[in-house]
């Protein structure tokens, strides 16, 4: 995933939509977050090891797709921001060099607490179509009422 | 069709496992992780910046306090692997992901020493006609730092196939 690669390809000011970006996940972006996350297993990296598996190529940590949703929220909710809940059901394995597309939009605005609140409904999909995680909600919070 | 859920497995429902980082998170590891999702966010890594919004100090990425693998502090694996894993009486050990359920208390800091809690919620199996009989396994982790803080929750689900 180079600058270059992460295009936004509908930039929506604020507003209530997530800018949708598209994120080609290559060998290198999977070494530098396994690495980052203290994650040596060959699953991400060794193609002669997942072959022998069964599997077509080394796969994505499915735990770096809800850190990619995530961050994106924290972006859009801008430098006061945090998550306070998201949670998915994940459906297909990202395999190196596939594309995703994460989007969203906000279903809800609340007050928490004396906190501002929104409510995302988010989609991650291959560049295919095929939905990569489902029934993904999140909830961040904004800053005072 | 015959269940694949025996004694010696349901026996693992309510076991925990606690472990301990053997340092604080650290600035660079932040920025590293920051840097692993292509997020130039200065929130994560300029001091500055980060005093002014309401945090008072740069901050982790939420979900980076999910990712144990440096606080557990073991050898590698022979396939590189040195996280949390249950050894579960399977035939196999080989999971695929079914889902996370992440909850966020506060953010985490670089002066953190987090301490993660492992816990089995359920184990249960789905007969499938494609797949045979699959055994999910519902996980819950606890995150608190050096002072008993909570910081995060994550349950996921993991999905052994035959």
């Amino acid at each position: 995933m180079t600058l270059a690669q992460a295009k936004h390809t509908d930039d929506a000011p604020l507003g209530d939509t997530l800018p949708t970006e598209e994120i080609t996940l290559d060998l290198t972006s999977l070494i530098v977050y396994a690495a980052a996350t203290w994650d040596f297993h060959r699953y991400h990296y060794d193609v002669t090891f997942v072959k022998k598996l069964g599997l077509p190529a080394p796969f994505v940590d499915g735990q770096m797709i809800g850190a990619l949703m995530t961050s994106r929220l924290m972006r859009w909710g801008g430098p006061d921001a945090f998550v306070r809940k998201i949670g998915y059901r994940q459906r297909a394995t990202v395999y190196v060099d596939e594309t995703i597309v994460i989007s969203g939009n906000v279903t809800a605005r609340t007050v928490e607490n004396g906190r501002r609140c929104a409510t995302f409904n988010l989609s991650v999909v291959k560049a295919d179509g095929t939905a990569v995680v489902c029934d993904c909600v999140a909830t961040i919070e904004l800053g005072p009422e | 069709m015959k269940t694949r859920i025996t004694d010696d497995l349901k026996a693992w429902i309510g076991r925990e496992e606690t472990y301990t980082a053997p340092e604080e998170l650290g600035r660079a590891a932040i920025r590293y992780f920051a840097l692993a999702l292509r997020d130039d966010n200065p929130v994560y890594c300029d001091a500055d910046f980060a005093k002014r919004t309401a945090h008072g100090d740069i901050i982790a990425p939420p979900t980076f306090v999910c990712e144990t693998n440096q606080i557990i502090n073991q050898p590698l694996d022979e396939n590189g692997y040195i996280g949390h894993h249950w050894p579960l009486p399977l035939s196999s050990s080989r999971f695929i992901r079914g889902g996370n359920e992440y909850e966020f208390f506060q953010p985490v800091r670089a002066s953190d020493r987090v301490s993660v809690t492992w816990k089995i919620l359920d184990i249960h199996e789905r007969h499938t006609r494609k797949l045979g009989t699959l055994i999910f396994v519902v996980s819950e982790a606890r995150y608190i730092n050096q002072d008993k803080n909570l910081l995060a929750i994550n349950r996921e689900t993991n999905i052994y196939s035959p």
